[in-house]
């Protein structure tokens, strides 16, 4: 009987599909990636063993030094609450009152706000030099009674989208004062529920119920 | 490579051949690459969320009816002073102030479940005839003071604690003068006629 012979057969797979496949999987995932907000303001935030998740919220950061900022990831979002301020707060606020279209837009670019109403027509003439430069020593939104600036901008941001959380990023050293006064804010703007950010506590101290 | 070469050899004719190569490439390196950072994205996008604490606020409350009766025997006051220490004490009495710290074990946390486990063994902390609980343990409550130059830190912490511990009331107030006093002086209350 003569032999069958089995041939060799190559072992190369055709790594093409599965490199299709995969490629076609990174592309969907740095596309639906969302991109993190530009870390402005160096925080050194607190720890706790909460592990809630917060998807798009309404920043409220407040620095080492009690410096109140607030943020959005969403830019159209900012937009919107400059364009409510305007509308809402407009007498109170006479330094924006005549922003042109292109100014408000030029606002909606930046990331976050910083600073008194007043300073915005300033900030958006600046160039990109002098804006960096000026991001590092941002004076802050004021808070005290008699110009809470932060409260018309938690009224403006909520009417532009009333759904959105409102998020506190505090620093681990500020100033216990400032964040009561922050919270008392939000209290009487009727926003009773809200999120403090904090990282993940690693240590070893909380694994005990 | 990782396959074994099948080609047969030469058949000796004496011709030399140039070899034809293959147009395959090996595309075993890339699908490496490219599931490294598939991972990679997976594993950074879901772990660059922020971690967030829920927090609710109290409405102001008008009318009196509305209120929540409450006993001193199912109080507990923490107070935090600039120092990262903790002050607590039971009940109404600033009189018996003490000091703890935030340590895991042996800390404030301690103090939170061994006030936790005697209000529900004491039988005597109980809602009164009437309530719709009537005869049921109270609910332990916790008042969270914080003096003024605290660090938000220890604010955080403490809510912690509260998560930790598994208690269901809290309150953030402002520190009462005395108890303010009280830290002051270490923990002693001399105007007790105050109180």
């Amino acid at each position: 009987m003569p032999k069958v012979k089995v041939p060799r057969k190559s072992t190369i797979v055709d790594m093409t599909a599965m490199c299709d496949v995969s490629f076609l999987l990174l592309t969907f995932f740095i596309l639906t990636a969302k991109f993190n907000p530009d870390q402005t303001v160096p925080l050194d935030m607190p720890s706790s063993r909460s592990t809630i998740k917060v998807e798009d919220a309404i920043y409220i950061t407040i620095d080492k030094i009690g410096k109140v900022y607030w943020t959005t990831n969403a830019s159209t979002m900012r937009y919107e609450a400059l364009n409510n301020l305007i509308e809402k707060y407009g007498d109170k606020y006479p330094a924006i009152k005549n922003l042109t279209e292109d100014q408000k837009k030029q606002f909606a670019v930046m990331e976050i706000v910083g600073g008194p109403v007043e300073d915005i027509p300033r900030v958006i003439a600046m160039s990109g030099i002098q804006l960096t430069d000026y991001k590092k020593k941002m004076p802050g939104i004021p808070v005290d009674s008699l110009h809470n600036q932060l409260g018309d901008w938690i009224m403006a941001a909520r009417y532009a989208n009333p759904k959105m959380r409102i998020a506190i990023k505090g620093d681990k050293f500020t100033n216990i004062q400032t964040v009561e006064r922050v919270i008392a804010i939000l209290k009487e703007k009727e926003v009773y529920r809200f999120n403090l950010i904090t990282n993940l506590s690693t240590g070893g101290n909380k694994t005990e119920e | 490579m990782a396959d074994i070469d099948t080609s047969s050899s030469g058949k000796g004719d004496g011709k030399v051949r140039s070899k034809k190569m293959s147009t395959r490439v090996d595309l075993t390196p890339m699908v490496d690459l490219a599931f490294l950072l598939i991972t990679f994205f997976m594993l950074t996008t879901t772990l660059n969320k922020p971690q967030a604490m829920e927090l609710n606020m109290p409405k102001k409350v008008e009318q009196p009816e509305e209120q929540t009766d409450v006993a001193d025997c199912q109080v507990m006051n923490i107070l935090l002073d600039t120092l990262d220490q903790v002050w607590y004490y039971e009940g109404l009495s600033v009189a018996g102030l003490q000091k703890t710290t935030f340590a895991g074990d042996g800390g404030i946390r301690k103090e939170i479940l061994k006030k936790q486990k005697e209000l529900v063994k004491s039988g005597t902390c109980v809602y009164p005839a009437g309530n719709k609980r009537a005869g049921q343990p109270r609910d332990f409550i916790v008042l969270i003071k914080m003096l003024k130059g605290a660090r938000y830190d220890n604010m955080v912490n403490i809510l912690d604690e509260m998560d930790i511990t598994g208690t269901k009331i809290y309150a953030i107030q402002a520190p009462d003068p005395i108890e303010i006093e009280a830290i002051d002086n270490g923990g002693v209350v001399k105007n007790f006629a105050a109180q």
